[in-house]
């Protein structure tokens, strides 16, 4: 259940919106970021929220990687595996994550801090291999800046 | 009007028409899956490639999604396009199971069909496949995504055509997924299309699955029996059983599509407790037997009690074959009533519409679809008309005004696929006149005067009909001036019937004697008939029907009448005499077990017969006969011509 003033401004955010759909985003965002995740309860939420069935939210909100429809550590790492950086040899640096991390892909780390998941081109080509962790956007990654990355992170909390 | 030049062929087609049905209206198949004529382009499996060698575009093309345009030449046999083809299939292949002997789909799947014609028969791909988990999508289908090549068509035609909101596609890339949020029944009341639009075996006919081949069925162009709008299709049979039902397009009635009721609703046809036997006072007897006895009894009792309180009553259940018999066998008995209704209201109702509507104001498909608006007159669409209401939504999707006039609220599992407006009373839609607008009622149980009122605003008319032959039933109480059983009985006017699929209710039975009748199915009157013959239903014969907009539709016999195989009584392969079988068994028959059951119009030119009436050589007489020669995979032909001509 979520708070009322949430809805209340949810629901102001919906209004505004030309068609529902195109509120859909930023409602799946935040209630994301209300309970950490996506839970089913807020896809019915926001089905209810913008008149669409649960499975019509289901259908966006499994379509952005960024919606998570899974419990997550604190901090997301998107790790870029596309062309570019496939070519700047991303492969490198995810074992180096995996191994760092001890997780696989889509794995989060005991203490909960860390998830890490595979992304597409995040347009940061120019400085690939690249990476996002919470949001943050990082780049040219190396074995040694990945940890220094992480320790920042993890402290920076 | 684009002329191009399609393999050496010149082709001239209507503006806006795709390169791939240019070719096809050649006689040349491109290989596609995400193309559907009943659906938007999605250019989603780039399976449909041609070579465009000169005109005002060049190389490599999606056919589907390229218009046709002046000067084009075309080659849909270039070693490139071959080329591109075939890796597409190979690579929409990947993740494919390969497990067509243990799929429903086999031998009538698009699939295996534009696989090998898309030139991809030899496996490279060496990696692991991506399978996914199915869902449970409710009784009437079965899921199995691992065979899903993604070409959206189920998930377009799901919810864009068909208004449903439970089933889409959920995930990207590799992943995408045709299913529901959470496993349950699919809501959709035309979810069953599911198994026909699928080019694979995603989808298949749970209620079906694994008991025969497309090429094991007996099957044959069908009209549908639940409603009167009387779509198109194809029963699948086997073995004397209706294995499946399958979607048969006719644009002018139901377009590709079929509702799951005309899918799915089946089990009456294949009941091991229908009548099958010809029955003379409890004792199972022969077919001329019980024909010889009904015509002694009828004649008899005319004799005794005079042919006026003697009443042969049929029912929209008939086949048009089966009422205009039903009148000619009422002669033949010295003049005996004719009753094609129980139920007052529901005669007065469809005889009003088959009186009311003509040429001009009966609306055809094509004017529900463009109208620009469109009243529901106190009516719940989908429980009367399921597949009217993809109509009504196309019109809704294109900008009509749709409004319920005067109805009660419609149960939520009835909520139709478009938005309403709920009025009370007509004048409060606001139609202008010349502007294109329909009206669509139910006809049965409504007063005659209101239809009447309804026909007066000038707008196309749909009228749907109680039973899915009413319109005939409507059209011959009318001429010969039927009256419903339930006047001539409250009137004391009559005191026998001879019963033809007519479901009589107790009530009006009580008083009656019933001399002899003639059925597919149980009921009170079988019950109380000291005479019985069976008759068959829809699939087992030949017969006209016409439906709601006065379309007559030929259905033609898709399988033999008899018991089905599965499931056959052991007395049929059993021996009389002996307690244990002996093996093998040696009781010679020379029928069908259970295949004594003909037409009902048969049965009713026996009794002519034996009435010493006019020899039936056709059913189809005089004014009708013009309909014996329609074309039961053609569009049908409407009726009113022939009506008025008489
Ligand atoms: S979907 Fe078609 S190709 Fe695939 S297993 Fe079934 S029959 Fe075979
Ligand atoms: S389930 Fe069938 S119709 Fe739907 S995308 Fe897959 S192959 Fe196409
Ligand atoms: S490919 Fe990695 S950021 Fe573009
Ligand atoms: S049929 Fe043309 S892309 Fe699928």
């Amino acid at each position: 259940m979520i708070p009322e003033t949430l809805k209340t401004s949810l629901k102001a955010r919906v209004a505004s919106a030309l068609t529902p759909r195109e509120a859909a985003v930023d409602v799946m965002k935040e209630l994301q970021a209300h309970y950490g995740w996506l839970t089913d309860e807020a896809v019915e939420e926001a089905a209810a929220l913008l008149g669409l069935s649960p499975l019509q939210v289901e259908e966006l909100a499994t379509f952005y990687e960024m919606i998570y429809r899974r419990p997550v550590g604190k901090k997301v790492i998107h790790v870029c595996d596309s062309i570019s950086c496939w070519c700047a040899d991303c492969d490198k640096i995810i074992q180096h994550l995996k191994d760092k991390l001890g997780v696989g892909l889509g794995g989060t780390t005991a203490d909960g801090m860390f998830t890490l998941i595979p992304c597409c081109c995040m347009g940061m080509c120019g400085d690939s291999p690249a990476m996002s962790v919470g949001g943050v956007p990082y780049g040219k990654l190396t074995p040694e800046l990945v940890d220094e990355i992480l320790e920042m992170e993890r402290n920076n909390r | 009007m684009p002329k191009l030049i399609i393999d050496d062929i010149p082709v001239e087609v209507a503006p806006g028409t795709s390169v791939l049905e240019a070719a096809r209206s050649v006689g040349i198949t491109i290989p596609h899956f995400c193309y559907h004529p009943a659906l938007a382009i999605a250019a989603a499996c780039r399976l449909c490639a041609v070579k465009l060698l000169d005109g005002p575009v060049k190389g490599i093309q999606m056919s589907c999604a390229l218009p046709a345009q002046d000067g084009m030449v075309v080659s849909t046999t270039d070693p490139e396009a071959l080329k591109m083809r075939s890796l597409v299939i190979e690579w929409l292949m990947l993740n494919h199971p390969h497990d067509c002997p243990v799929c429903d789909e086999g031998g009538e799947c698009l699939l295996q069909d534009f696989t090998i014609a898309g030139g991809h028969s030899h496996r490279r791909y060496q990696g692991k496949k991506r399978t996914f988990q199915n869902q449970y999508l409710g009784e009437g289908i079965q899921h199995e995504m691992n065979r899903c090549i993604e070409c959206y068509r189920c998930a377009r035609f799901y919810q864009d055509y068909a208004g449903g909101t439970d089933f889409g596609v959920m995930g990207s890339a590799g992943r995408v997924y045709f299913g529901r949020f959470q496993e349950g029944p699919l809501e959709s009341p035309f979810s069953g299309n599911l198994v026909d639009i699928c080019p694979t075996g995603v989808f298949t006919d749970k209620t079906g699955r694994f008991r025969a081949r497309y090429w094991d069925y007996q099957f044959a162009p069908s009209i549908c029996q639940h409603c009167s709008v009387g779509c198109n299709t194809s029963p699948q049979n086997f073995q004397r059983e209706t294995i499946k039902i399958v979607g048969r397009r006719n644009d002018q009635v139901n377009g590709w599509f079929i509702c799951d009721r005309a899918r799915f609703d089946k089990g009456y046809l294949n009941d091991p407790q229908r009548p099958r036997e010809p029955r003379l006072d409890g004792a199972t007897c022969g077919d001329d037997v019980a024909v010889d006895a009904a015509a002694k009894s009828i004649a008899e009792f005319v004799r005794k009690n005079g042919a006026d309180s003697l009443a042969l009553v049929g029912s929209p259940r008939l086949s048009l074959e089966g009422m205009v018999l039903l009148a000619q066998l009422a002669r033949a008995a010295g003049g005996a009533r004719l009753c094609y209704f129980g139920d007052p209201a529901q005669q007065q109702g469809s005889v009003a519409a088959a009186r009311l509507l003509r040429e001009e104001n009966s609306a055809y498909v094509r004017d529900i679809e463009q109208a620009q608006w469109i009243a529901l007159h106190a009516l719940d669409l989908i429980e009367e008309a399921p597949m009217l209401a993809l109509s009504v939504r196309k019109a809704f999707l294109a900008g009509a005004q749709i409004f319920l006039v005067d109805g009660d609220p419609i149960p939520a599992r009835n909520t139709p696929p478009f938005k309403y407006t709920a009025v009370e009373s007509l004048d409060q839609v606001p139609f202008e006149k010349g502007g294109k607008g329909v009206i669509i009622c139910g006809a049965g149980k409504k007063d005659p005067d209101l239809l009447a009122q309804i026909a007066s605003c000038g707008a196309k008319l749909v009228m749907l009909q109680p039973g899915a032959n009413g319109f005939a039933a409507g059209l011959l109480a009318q001429e010969h001036a039927a009256s419903p059983l339930a006047d001539l009985v409250a009137a004391r006017q009559v005191r026998g019937v001879v019963c033809f699929e007519a479901d009589v209710p107790e009530g009006l039975l009580s008083g009656l004697e019933v001399l002899a009748s003639a059925d597919w199915r149980r009921g009170p009157v079988e019950a109380k008939s000291p005479i019985f013959i069976p008759t068959t239903t829809w699939v087992e014969s030949d017969g006209t029907a016409i439906n709601y907009e006065g379309r007559a539709q030929r259905f033609q016999r898709s399988r033999l009448a008899g018991l089905p195989l599965k499931g056959l009584d052991p007395k049929y392969y059993g021996n009389a005499t002996e307690a244990v079988t002996l093996h093998p068994p040696r009781v010679h028959r020379e029928e069908v077990p259970g295949g004594a059951e003909r037409d009902a119009w048969q049965v009713m030119a026996q009794l002519i017969a034996r009435l010493g009436g006019e020899p039936v050589v056709e059913p189809l007489e005089g004014k009708w006969s013009a309909l014996r020669s329609l074309d039961p995979e053609g569009e049908g032909i409407r009726i009113f011509e022939i009506v008025a001509g008489e």
